[in-house]
């Protein structure tokens, strides 16, 4: 299986190859979806990794300090390091129904495809290269990364790639969702809340009022922001929340934002001048105004010719993917921040709710995406994504 | 109580057969094989689910089990075939040893299951389990491949736990508590310690199943122990805490209607056994009743709860398994 990757026809002779690991491949899908992990608790997602890491004989496999499951290939030769990433938390609460149903093209419940596919995926990794027969020059690390989502602003992956001794190489952030996903580059994205919050009675000056009404002319000075079309910017104001009854003004309101550019310095600016507006609003209303940034990536990522992106490109191909690049709001970013080549790819296809419907993940092209994954991985591994 | 050193003996909890490696090493020493039966009835929610991961993890990951089979009662949804796309054997009850006649039931599935499947051990899983894991397979083979003295294994789920005030109640269900267990002590006091006696789950050897005659409905469990119990005694018994089990709840009227099956296949026992006699045959009409619009109705279900000969009493089954 060793010239696997080295040609198209091997390639594509891989999702068969590996028919034998599918209901393991989906059995572990269903088990970690199964288990709750809203953001900052993951642990028991971080224990299944880590042991089914443990199972395949992983030199290290533990967690690190802040609670990431982290598991060491360790390679014939390991002058490169390859990191693939998948984050282990979900939107979903913790008392939120998790249990799966497996049909038979899909297994659907919630957060299946946003990442339990993933997390199965990397857990799976150690078995699905020994099932080929691979044998990686490489060190390989597998990472389910902890506390990535909404406030948690990728703190698993940040910490992780900021204290692990040595280098990373190339990273490859795995998604359950969609197939085809090539994300290469970053566009800049801050997200943050404003609050507004009505002061007691007694210290309440001339003007104050609802803290609804004083959101509302937030909203129409941010509104009032003129954002370029290039670079590209846009302004999404995406929550809002307030009150609580019909007959009471309320005390408290929260607006949940997002700027997003391909340019850090406009994300500055605007992030400024929305400052500003919350400072007037808060002394013009006599209100406590205050505006909280909570996640931040950074614009930027490899180019479309690096070699990476073209032997991902070659190997999507080879398996009968239909790429679809564009930028990411996943982990890459962080990878980009430090300068390591990355991608980020996905699993297979399906529908991604939020909450709204049923989350589910096709089975059928699961081994075509773990094959692409595999793929990529010999790619690496034999140099061929290094750049001159 | 006679049967209080078993129950300090003969529970466990499924941690201690956690490690299923050492499990398949013991069970290809002794030379045996295992089956799983998963009887069905319209689970398609479930099916699929059950199957992947005890497939995946006791078969294609450690070679445990030698066998998964589906045995489906008649379902009209897409069990059969969802069980199918995962890799289990399917088959449908009645399209096997026709020349018994045509029966319907859980009980017939796991009769059948005698026939259909070649494990030494067999491992009967209901499908309607919503967070299956493999110890409900491992935790209830391990005895039996533990010990040789263990012929029947039974699984519990609501673990006696610690609280305030001591122990609370094992909770073995409505009809355990309010039919099962009052009768076992007034007849079978030592067989009062199995904690959860109708659970669907439990693995037995085959060259004691197939000495007992199987009642298809839902009698099939009592039957079972009552059975096993007369020929081999309380230590033939193990039984297994595998903690929490997620399946649809039952109303109190179904469970009703269990309860007059599970009666009938008692009380045919303690007639056999000489202790009670009868008459007149039992009725086999349960009554129940709706509140309509304007009057009470009253459903009358008919259940007969035939019961299956001893499966060594099959020519064709002696045939195929014992064909000196």
């Amino acid at each position: 299986m060793s010239a696997i990757a080295e040609n198209a026809v091997e390639l594509s002779r891989l999702p068969e190859a590996l028919k034998p690991m599918r209901e393991r491949l989906l059995a572990n899908l269903v088990m970690i979806a199964q288990i709750p992990a809203p953001s900052g608790e993951e642990e028991h997602r971080v224990r299944f990794l880590l042991d089914r890491f443990a199972e395949a004989g992983l030199a290290d496999a533990a967690a690190d300090e802040v609670g990431n499951a982290v598991g060491r290939w360790h390679g014939r030769d390991g002058k490169r390091t390859i990191l693939l990433a998948s984050h282990l938390d979900t939107i979903y609460p913790a008392n939120f129904d998790h249990n799966v149903t497996v049909e038979s093209d899909r297994v659907i419940g919630p957060g299946t495809g946003d990442n339990a596919l993933g997390a199965a995926i990397v857990s799976m990794m150690p078995f699905v290269l020994e099932h080929l027969g691979i044998q990686l020059q490489s060190d390989l690390i597998l990472l389910g990364s902890i506390n990535s989502l909404g406030r948690g602003n990728h703190a698993g992956l940040r910490f992780f790639l900021e204290h692990l001794p040595g280098r990373v190489d190339v990273g490859i952030c795995v998604e359950g969702l969609q197939l085809g996903r090539l994300n290469y580059f970053s566009i800049g994205t801050a997200r943050g809340d404003v609050t507004c919050d009505v002061r007691p009675e007694p210290s309440r000056s001339y003007g104050s009022e609802s803290a609804l009404v004083v959101i509302n002319h937030i909203i129409n000075r941010i509104l009032g922001i003129a954002t370029p079309s290039r670079p590209y910017t846009i302004i999404r104001l995406g929550r809002l929340r307030a009150g609580v009854a019909y007959d009471v003004e309320p005390d408290h309101a929260e607006l949940g934002l997002e700027i997003v550019s391909h340019s850090d310095e406009m994300i500055d600016e605007i992030h400024q001048r929305i400052r500003d507006i919350v400072a007037e609003m808060s002394a013009r209303h006599a209100v406590n105004a205050h505006e909280d940034l909570f996640f931040r990536t950074r614009a930027g990522g490899i180019p479309f010719s690096h070699r990476l992106v073209k032997c991902i490109l070659g190997i999507m191909q080879s398996l009968g993917i239909e790429p679809d690049q564009g930028h990411s709001p996943s982990e890459l970013s962080e990878f980009i921040a430090r300068g390591i080549p990355a991608v980020t790819l996905g699993i297979s296809r399906g529908e991604r709710s939020r909450m709204k419907g049923t989350d589910y993940v096709l089975i059928e092209p699961i081994l075509t995406g773990v094959a692409q994954l595999v793929g990529a991985i010999l790619a690496i591994d034999r140099g061929a994504c290094d750049e001159e | 109580m006679k049967n209080e050193p078993w129950l300090a003996e003969r529970t466990f909890h499924h941690s201690q057969f956690w490690d299923i490696k050492r499990l398949v090493e013991q069970k290809e020493r002794q030379g045996l094989t295992i089956s799983l039966c998963l009887p069905a009835l319209n689970e398609e929610q479930t099916i699929g689910q059950e199957i992947v991961i005890l497939k995946a993890e006791l078969a294609d990951r450690y070679p445990l089990l030698d066998e998964i089979a589906v045995i489906d009662s008649g379902s009209t949804d897409r069990t059969r075939e969802i069980a199918a796309s995962f890799g289990a054997e399917v088959y449908l009850a009645a399209e096997h040893l026709r020349e018994e006649g045509e029966q319907r039931g859980k009980g017939e599935n796991l009769w059948k299951a005698l026939f259909l499947l070649k494990g030494d051990i067999l491992v009967f899983v209901d499908a309607d389990i919503r967070n299956i894991h493999p110890r409900f397979v491992y935790g209830l083979v391990g005895p039996l491949i533990d010990d040789p003295d263990v012929h029947y294994v039974k699984a519990f789920y609501d673990r006696p736990l610690a609280f305030s005030g001591g122990l609370r109640p094992t909770g073995g269900g409505r009809v355990t508590e309010i039919l099962i267990r009052p009768l076992f002590s007034l007849f079978y006091p030592e067989l009062t310690a199995i904690l959860q006696p109708l659970s669907g789950e439990y693995a037995g050897r085959r060259s004691i199943l197939e000495q007992i005659p199987f009642p298809v409905g839902y009698g099939v469990e009592t039957g079972m122990i009552m059975d096993i119990y007369e020929r081999l005694g309380l230590y033939a018994f193990a039984q297994t805490d595998l903690d929490r089990r997620i399946h649809r709840n039952q109303e109190t009227i179904a469970l009703g209607r269990m309860a007059f099956g599970v009666l009938r296949t008692f009380m045919a026992r303690l007639q056999r056994r000489g202790v009670v006699e009868f008459h007149d045959p039992l009725p086999c009409l349960m009554r129940q009743f709706e509140v309509g619009e304007d009057a009470y109705r009253q459903i009358a279900y008919t259940i007969e709860e035939v019961e299956r000969r001893p499966m060594i009493e099959v020519d064709a089954y002696r045939q195929k398994f014992h064909p000196e």
